[in-house]
């Protein structure tokens, strides 16, 4: 009798802690300003390849279009292989237009010995939740500027 | 059966008793029956600061304050924009109790920490050199943000005494070893990194910490270029090209990659290291004194 | 006295109209301001519960459900009647199905269930009950729970469709293992499950045709990088179509539930 006595009052106490929590936590949902906002029914839709023609430049054009050729008659067929995000694809095309063909293409051999290292780990890239490392092309253009870790 | 349904009604009634005054705390009458009168926004103002819903609590300091004048009104309308982060509306209202105000110590004070959690550290800098602000009470805290703010950008630091002198004796270790890393990081250069690659593929990258990269650039350009001698001595002129060209390719992203990898070795270092500070301070919320009203 | 009570009364049923009509006008975040001043003078507490659960009405208005289950919860403290219970409970549970916590809410609907008070209200409980199971993309379970209240409820055939319309996965992935490509064209993709086929027997055919030559490296490089690559892929892309098609089905049905379903909505 003893025993659950001091299991309920354990209980008690926990629920009144948590409901303290909550209570601090309300005011901060209105710390702002906020309108009615109706949520969707629909399950999200699955993450496919960026498939969009880049139009700033001829070549940004061309390499679109060769990049949609790759993905339509082999990365959409031969499964999901590269671990990066972004994939090693649309790493060069970000390279290419962040420098220049040429640091772009050097950008690119490094990505894909990075690539093809099996010893690839959460120590040097940050895990997303796709369960991908992250291995944005500005972190490589040589200007310490633009890293973001 | 029934004895041990007993106690759980009890308890529930117990639990019913303690949470439903937690809940519903702070209800009043309206003694004139206006309840938007603005003494009665004052006191549902006071209610929901109290109850930190801030944002509302604002609404209700304005509009009392368009009737009557009241510094602590005033100091608990800035404070509530400085707890909801609305730091420019906060220095701006504490700044209006500068003068002829009993809360103007306080203010000062506050006016000082809203600048400095707007993170420009450089205006807060110019501000605390302000002479018609000083604070006779607070000068010191505020001097302090000051050199923790030394810190938190990339301003040469002052001399170590100057910086240490504000602080408690139970933290100068660990801010001597804080100001020693500011002022002496422990960077790779880029440049050393893409000279050993250029030497040795892969060298770089070890130098930068990244062994296994290392490593497989080694494996990639020695096995491309051993293929491309192969090839070339069986007369594989096309092959012989081929893998040369791969075996370039892997040199060269490898010299490019190294100088990269020291660059995103340092940005991890600064990035540890600036996280670390802002603990530091952040723990002991940068050694302000607790003020509210 | 009397009249004094009388005429806060007063004013607090006005502060009371004018809640409610931030509400009506969907200005939530106004309207909880109000309900909290109307709350902070109401000294006797007459409105606690219409106040808990007007404002947990707001936040789930504005898709804030954790407080919008607080909320709720308060006005389930402060109910005065078993239906002003019952109504708060629906309401927590409807708020955890838009929450997509749908365990809570079936549980919670479990639980409804069992209270002997609320034995005339099964109707809607197994009303909330499809609909938790309809948030959980389980159709056919949907179906069964629509089917207690009445066996014409119109959500039935929905539920119904939703769930014939859809494709196996386990089976769009076997075939695929036994011919790479048929998985795709199971599920409706004619030229990529075409394009997977012809990669599997070109690389078959190349890394066969190496070893019959007696050029073993070659035929372990292209058999491991070229076509184990597609055999898998034509595996993966069969259960990514098979799983995405199922999804389109079930968001064609949430998507007619949203927009053109006439009935109560959580």
């Amino acid at each position: 009798m003893k025993r659950v006595n001091v299991r309920k009052i354990f209980s008690v106490g926990i629920y009144l802690s948590l409901l303290s929590l909550t209570y601090n936590l309300n005011a901060q949902t209105d710390w702002v300003r906020w309108e009615g906002k109706e949520t969707l029914y629909e399950l999200p839709a699955i993450h496919h390849h960026d498939n969009t023609v880049d139009k700033s430049s001829f070549g940004m054009i061309l390499l679109s279009v060769l990049r949609n050729t790759y993905y339509f008659f082999i990365s959409d067929l031969d499964g999901d292989n590269c671990p990066f995000e972004p994939s090693c694809s649309a790493f060069f095309l970000q390279s290419v237009k962040e420098t220049s063909i040429f640091k772009g293409s050097l950008m690119f051999a490094d990505r894909f010995t990075r690539d093809i290292n099996f010893f690839k780990g959460t120590d040097h890239y940050p895990l997303l939740t796709s369960r991908k490392f992250s291995d944005p092309a500005n972190n490589y253009t040589l200007h310490s500027e633009k890293i973001k870790l | 059966m029934i004895s041990k349904t007993k106690p759980n009604k009890k308890l529930l009634i117990t639990i019913l008793l303690i949470i439903i005054p937690l809940t519903t705390a702070n209800c009043q009458l309206t003694t004139d029956g206006n309840i938007l009168s603005f003494q009665n926004r004052l006191r549902f103002g006071n209610y929901l600061y109290k109850d930190q819903d801030y944002l509302r609590a604002a609404d209700e300091f304005k509009e009392y304050l368009r009737s009557e004048n009241n510094d602590t009104v005033v100091f608990r309308l800035a404070n509530s924009y400085f707890q909801i982060g609305r730091y420019t509306e906060a220095a701006g209202n504490f700044k209006g109790l500068f003068f002829n105000s009993q809360l103007s110590e306080e203010a000062r004070l506050m006016f000082y920490e809203s600048i400095f959690f707007q993170n420009d550290y450089k205006l807060f800098r110019v501000l605390a050199e302000e002479r018609n602000f000083d604070s006779s009470l607070y000068g010191k805290d505020i001097e302090r943000l000051k050199y923790i703010s030394y810190f938190l950008d990339n301003t040469d630091l002052p001399s170590e005494n100057i910086v240490l002198k504000s602080f408690p004796d139970s933290v100068q270790s660990r801010l001597i070893n804080f100001y020693q890393q500011k002022k002496f990081p422990q960077h790779k250069s880029p440049t050393t990194a893409a000279i050993l690659s250029t030497l040795i593929p892969g060298a770089g990258k070890i130098y930068t910490g990244e062994i296994g990269d290392g490593i497989t650039s080694l494996i990639a350009t020695a096995l491309t270029t051993y293929l491309a001698i192969t090839n070339f001595n069986a007369d594989h002129q096309f092959r012989g090209w081929l893998f040369s060209g791969l075996a370039a390719f892997f040199y060269a992203g490898n010299i490019y990659g190294s100088a990269a990898s020291a660059q995103i070795y340092n940005a991890r270092i600064q990035f540890n290291f600036d996280k670390e500070v802002k603990l530091f301070f952040e723990q002991r919320n940068y050694f302000l004194p607790k003020v509210d009203y | 006295m009397f009249v004094f009570s009388v005429k806060a009364q007063d004013h607090l049923s006005i502060q009371l109209d004018l809640a409610n009509n931030l509400f009506n006008n969907k200005q939530y975040y106004d309207a909880i301001t109000e309900y909290k001043r109307l709350q902070f003078f109401d000294s006797t507490k007459t409105f606690n519960y219409e106040i808990n659960y007007k404002i947990g009405e707001c936040y789930k208005a504005g898709a804030k459900y954790d407080d919008a289950v607080k909320y709720f919860s308060l006005a389930e403290l402060n109910a005065r009647t078993d239906n002003e219970l019952f109504d708060s409970k629906i309401q927590i549970i409807r708020t955890n199905i838009l929450r997509r916590t749908s365990d809570r809410a079936l549980q919670l609907c479990d639980e409804l269930e069992k209270d002997e008070r609320f034995n005339g209200k099964r109707d809607e409980i197994n009303y909330w009950r499809g609909w938790a199971f309809i948030f959980a993309d389980n159709w056919d379970a949907a179906a069964k729970s629509f089917a207690k209240i009445n066996s014409n409820h119109e959500l039935i055939k929905l539920a119904e469709q939703t769930e014939k319309a859809k494709v196996s996965v386990t089976f769009a992935k076997v075939i695929s293992y036994i011919l790479p490509g048929a998985g795709a064209i199971y599920t409706g993709n004619f030229l990529s499950g075409l394009m997977s086929l012809g990669w599997n027997l070109l690389s078959g055919y190349w890394t066969i045709n190496s070893f019959v030559e007696n050029r073993v490296f070659d035929g372990i490089v292209v058999g491991e990088l070229v076509w184990l690559r597609f055999y898998r892929g034509a595996i993966q892309n069969a259960e990514e179509f098979a799983f995405e098609k199922n999804l389109e089905v079930s968001n064609k049905s949430l998507r007619y539930l949203q927009n053109e379903y006439k009935g109560i909505k959580p």
